[in-house]
C-alpha cells in the first residue's frame, strides 16, 4: 500500500550534470545519496522524504473519501491533492488533529491551467509550528463552480479568497465577505486568467474637459508583438516522461486512491 | 499542584489550569465516546483511539503535573488541554463528515500531470 | 468567461454539474429580477448622491441596457455568476466606494464612434 500511494516525483539530482561523461556516475550517486562532493547539488534528505511520506499516506489513511493522490516532491513537500468538496473536512482535520495541528495558513492561491477540464488549481499551505512541518492541498475548479470558504476554519483565508477571486474569477460559496481587493471599481475581467491579454482591455487618463478620469478602450498603435520566449534548453529535465512505463507496484492493492 | 507555583504558560490567550486533570479525563472519555459512534475499521477511529486511550493512560496514571507534561511530551498540559478540545469538536465533526467512506469521485483525466 | 463556459456547460450538458445558488432558469432569472429592482430603485439616490450630471431617467436606460447586454444567456450558473458580479457592483455604488468617475465610465462620453466609411477609416490611419 505504502509504495503504490506515494508517487515520488523524480528528484532534482544531477540537473546540472554534463550527462555523457557521467551518466553511470549519477546514478549510482542517486542511489548512494552522496553529495557531500559537489554542493551545487541539493542533497537529498531520506529520512525527512519519508517522514513525509508516511504522514502523506496517514493522511490519505483517515479521509479517503477527498483525498485523490498524494506525492513528495523533490524538494521535500508534501502534496495532497483533494476533491473540491472535501476543502473544508480536510483543513479542518489538519487543523484540529492531535498528530496534524496545521493551525497557520501561510498562503492560499490559484493557478491557471486553460488546457484542463477544470482549469484552476486552488493551492493551500498550511504550517504546524508544534511539528515544524509544511503541507501543501491541491484542488481544482472550473469558472463556474464554486468552491467551499475556509474562512470558517482559518481566518487567514478571508483575503486570499477575495484575492483569489478578484484575480481568477473563482467564487467561494460561504464567504463572509467576497468582494473585490486588488482591481479599481467597474474594473472588468480577472487579470490572472490566461486568457487576460496582457495589455487589458482599458487604459484610463485624465479629460481635461471633463475633469475627470476616464477610461477607454485600448488602442496600440502598433499591434502587440508576441515574442518567442522559450528558451532553447531544456527546462524541467526532471520532469521528462519517462520512456518506458514503471513496473506496476502491487497491482490490485490500494487500487482506489492510486491514481 | 503546579498550578500554585505557575502563573503563565507564557503564551497569549491560554489561561493556566488548575485542575488539568479532571479536565482531561473529562475531555477524553467525551472524545472516547463520540469516537464509539463511528465504524470499527474507521481509521480515524482506530488511530485517534489509540493515540486519546495512550494519553487518557497517563493521565489517569500520573499525578504529577510536570512528569505527565513529560511523558505526554506535546507541550505544556494547557497545550495539551487545547489539543484535546480540538479533537473533541473535530470528532463530533468527523461523524457528520464520514470521511472513512470510499472516494467520491475519481479526478477527471490529466488533472494532477505537471507539467501539462 | 461567460461565453466560453457556456459553451463548456453546453457540452457537458449531461454532466451533472453543482449549482452556484440556482437549481434551474425560472429561479435564476427571479434573481435577475430582484436585482434589477434593486439598481432601479437606487438610481435616484445614486444621482443625487455622487451629482450626476445625468437624469434619472438616462440612468435607467443604461441600467436597462447593461442587463440586456446579456439577455442571451441561458445557463443558469452563468447568470448566477454575472448576477453576483452585479450585486457587488451594487454594494459598491450604494456604500460610494466608487467615485464619479467610476459611474460615468458606464457612459464612455469620450470615446468617438469608430470609423465606418473608407475614407474616415483612412484619415484615422490605423485599423483599416
Amino acid at each position: 500500500m505504502a509504495a503504490s500511494l506515494v508517487r515520488f516525483v523524480r528528484g532534482g539530482l544531477g540537473r546540472s550534470y554534463n550527462l555523457a561523461r557521467s551518466a553511470c556516475v549519477l546514478q549510482q550517486q542517486t542511489r548512494l545519496q552522496s553529495s557531500d562532493t559537489s554542493p551545487t547539488i541539493r542533497p537529498k534528505d531520506a529520512v525527512a522524504h519519508s517522514q513525509l511520506a508516511a504522514f502523506g499516506e496517514f493522511v490519505a489513511e483517515m479521509m479517503p473519501k477527498y483525498i485523490q493522490q498524494v506525492q513528495v516532491t523533490c524538494f521535500n513537500e508534501l502534496e495532497v491533492m483533494i476533491h473540491p468538496d472535501g476543502v473544508v473536512p480536510v483543513l479542518t482535520f489538519l487543523k484540529d488533529h492531535t498528530n496534524a495541528q496545521f493551525r497557520n495558513m501561510i498562503d492560499l492561491t490559484a493557478v491557471d491551467v486553460p488546457s484542463r477540464q477544470n482549469r484552476f488549481e486552488i493551492v493551500y499551505h498550511l504550517m504546524s509550528l508544534r511539528y515544524n512541518s509544511r503541507i501543501r492541498i491541491k484542488t481544482y475548479t472550473d469558472e463556474l463552480s464554486p468552491v467551499d470558504s475556509v474562512v470558517s476554519v482559518h481566518n487567514a483565508a478571508n483575503w486570499y479568497e477575495r484575492e483569489v477571486w478578484d484575480m481568477y474569477g473563482v467564487f467561494f460559496a460561504n464567504h463572509p465577505d467576497l468582494r473585490r481587493i486588488l482591481t479599481d471599481y467597474g474594473f472588468e475581467g480577472h487579470p490572472f486568467r490566461k486568457d487576460f491579454p496582457l495589455s487589458g482591455y482599458v487604459e484610463v487618463r485624465y479629460d481635461d474637459e471633463m475633469k475627470r478620469v476616464v477610461a477607454e478602450p485600448v488602442e496600440l498603435s502598433q499591434e502587440f508583438r508576441k515574442f518567442d520566449l522559450n528558451t532553447p534548453w531544456e527546462v524541467f529535465p526532471a520532469y521528462r516522461e519517462p520512456k518506458e512505463v514503471a513496473p506496476k507496484l502491487e497491482a490490485g492493492d490500494a487500487a482506489p486512491e492510486k491514481k | 499542584m503546579a498550578g500554585l507555583l505557575k502563573k503563565t504558560t507564557g503564551l497569549v490567550g491560554l489561561a493556566v489550569s488548575h485542575n488539568p486533570h479532571e479536565r482531561l479525563r473529562n475531555l477524553y472519555s467525551k472524545i472516547l465516546a463520540s469516537l464509539q459512534t463511528m465504524p470499527q475499521d474507521a481509521a480515524y477511529r482506530k488511530y485517534t483511539e489509540q493515540l486519546v486511550g495512550e494519553r487518557f493512560n497517563h493521565v489517569q496514571t500520573e499525578p504529577d503535573v510536570d512528569k505527565l507534561e513529560n511523558k505526554i511530551n506535546c507541550g505544556q498540559i494547557e497545550e495539551v488541554i487545547f489539543q484535546a478540545e480540538c479533537e473533541l469538536s473535530l470528532a463530533r465533526k468527523m461523524s457528520e463528515w464520514k470521511p472513512w467512506e470510499p472516494l467520491i469521485e475519481e479526478p477527471p483525466n490529466n488533472q494532477w500531470k505537471w507539467p501539462v | 468567461m461567460a461565453s466560453t463556459a457556456a459553451t463548456r456547460a453546453a457540452a457537458g450538458a449531461s454532466k451533472v454539474v453543482k449549482p452556484i445558488f440556482s437549481r434551474d432558469l425560472d429561479e435564476a432569472k427571479r434573481r435577475v429580477r430582484e436585482l434589477y429592482r434593486a439598481w432601479y430603485r437606487e438610481i435616484p439616490n445614486s444621482v443625487a448622491l455622487f451629482q450626476l450630471d445625468i437624469n434619472v431617467r438616462q440612468g435607467r436606460d443604461k441600467v436597462r441596457e447593461m442587463f440586456d447586454r446579456n439577455k442571451h444567456v441561458n445557463d443558469p450558473r452563468v447568470i448566477d455568476m454575472l448576477v453576483i458580479k452585479g450585486k457587488m457592483e451594487l454594494q459598491e455604488t450604494i456604500h460610494v466606494w466608487k467615485q464619479k468617475t467610476h459611474i460615468m465610465r458606464y457612459f464612455s462620453e469620450s470615446q468617438e464612434p469608430r470609423p465606418k466609411d473608407f475614407l474616415s477609416k483612412f484619415y484615422s490611419g490605423h485599423d483599416p
